[in-house]
């Protein structure tokens, strides 16, 4: 083990114990994951699905439950968090898994999200990125990693 | 309140926090579990207050397994306090005299009262804010809103430029509460309902309950400095 590894947590800890504070200084552009299930890398038929879209409602009760319990919710700020530093570059394979692993898991624990297809055995995925010019929202797709095989993502 | 006091009270309460968050991972994958599993059992002897100061140590040195796990902090803001306030409680037990156990409570206490007045001057220099637009922008196409229904909020932009100057307002204010003790208590009680809303409106529910437990180190701060 090197210094670098032994000294990155560290480096991760310092801004915690030095804080900005500048939250929603700016209202960067904000990131969508998108997933498809293709027949080969190569494939440009994969239908793009919304990862995690919202409801349209939620009631007061979940609300104030989501006080005490609120994992998935939690887990898509992870997400979102991941996508942004896909953007930026910042440890690219990290995120890049994080993202395959969560999509992946949520596709197996939710087969009715997507019916298994054993002719579309590829995930992929993409980051849109939602901003606004003048008075119109514009999205931008800025990632689109190569696709994996869904059976080789480990999600345990 | 005492420093003791205080300082115990932070720690029972940042640890209960951290339980309700360890608690939401033990659903994820088996890495999680096995980190947070731990953090749940550490979390309980710091609350039980056994083999103090250790538990607490034991939960420093992990977070920074978690900071590799996640190459970061798992939920942003919420967990850099978290990570502050226990690095500050563990430097609070270890170190040797008392005026140092006071200078690294007092930093957390000092930091949490940054927390509001940094947001709200970050906030107050950009026009976007100013004129309510930001505001608009978080709930039109931000990440944070958590249903389609609340988007509908970026059409008022009246009550936005109002909840906009509300929330600077009071930022910028903040450190004032500190002359005085009920006003402090006062601010504390706004500031709580505060993180509620953003806890309901967009899904920011470890906010709330990270922040709720370094209010003990404000209190103390205000009356030892005053």
């Amino acid at each position: 083990m090197t210094t670098g590894t032994l000294l990155a947590p560290l480096r991760l800890l310092l801004p915690a114990l030095i804080p900005s504070w500048n939250f929603f200084d700016v209202i960067a552009p904000a990131p969508r994951v998108e997933y498809a299930l293709l027949a080969s890398p190569g494939d440009t038929t994969g239908v793009w699905r919304a990862f995690r879209p919202r409801p349209e409602h939620v009631s007061l009760a979940t609300l104030l439950k989501r006080l005490f319990w609120n994992p998935r919710w939690n887990q898509t700020l992870f997400v979102m968090s991941c996508a942004e530093r896909l953007a930026e570059d910042r440890n690219p394979a990290h995120s890049e898994a994080e993202l395959f692993k969560r999509i992946a898991a949520d596709l197996v624990a939710d087969g009715a999200l997507e019916p298994q297809d054993p002719t579309r055995p590829w995930l992929c995925f993409r980051l849109v990125f939602v901003s606004r010019e003048g008075e119109a929202l514009t999205e931008e797709v800025m990632v689109q990693p190569a696709p994996r095989l869904l059976k080789d993502i480990a999600i345990r | 309140m005492s420093l003791e006091a205080a300082v115990r009270l932070t720690e029972i309460l940042l640890a209960l926090a951290l339980v309700q968050q360890s608690l939401e991972h033990l659903r994820g994958f088996r890495d999680e579990r096995i980190l947070f599993g731990v953090r749940v059992v550490l979390c309980g002897l710091v609350i039980a207050g056994v083999a103090a100061p250790w538990p607490l140590v034991g939960l420093a040195g992990l977070s920074l397994l978690i900071l590799h796990r996640f190459q970061g902090p798992y939920n942003g803001g919420s967990d850099r306090m978290g990570l502050l306030a226990l690095w500050c409680l563990v430097l609070t037990r270890l170190l040797p005299t008392p005026a140092l156990k006071e200078l690294s409570f007092g930093y957390l206490g000092a930091q949490l009262m940054l927390s509001y007045f940094i947001s709200g001057g970050v906030k107050i220099v950009n026009p976007d804010w100013r004129s309510g637009r930001a505001l608009a922008d978080v709930f039109q196409f931000s990440a944070y809103p958590v249903s389609q229904n609340l988007r509908r909020f970026a059409e008022r932009p009246q009550l936005l430029r109002v909840m906009s100057w509300a929330v600077m307002g009071f930022e910028l204010a903040f450190p004032l509460t500190l002359l005085w003790k009920p006003a402090l208590v006062a601010g504390l009680a706004v500031a709580a309902t505060f993180h509620l809303a953003n806890a309901c409106l967009f899904g920011l529910n470890r906010f709330f309950w990270t922040w709720l437990a370094t209010y003990p180190a404000i209190l103390w701060l205000q009356g030892r400095l005053l």
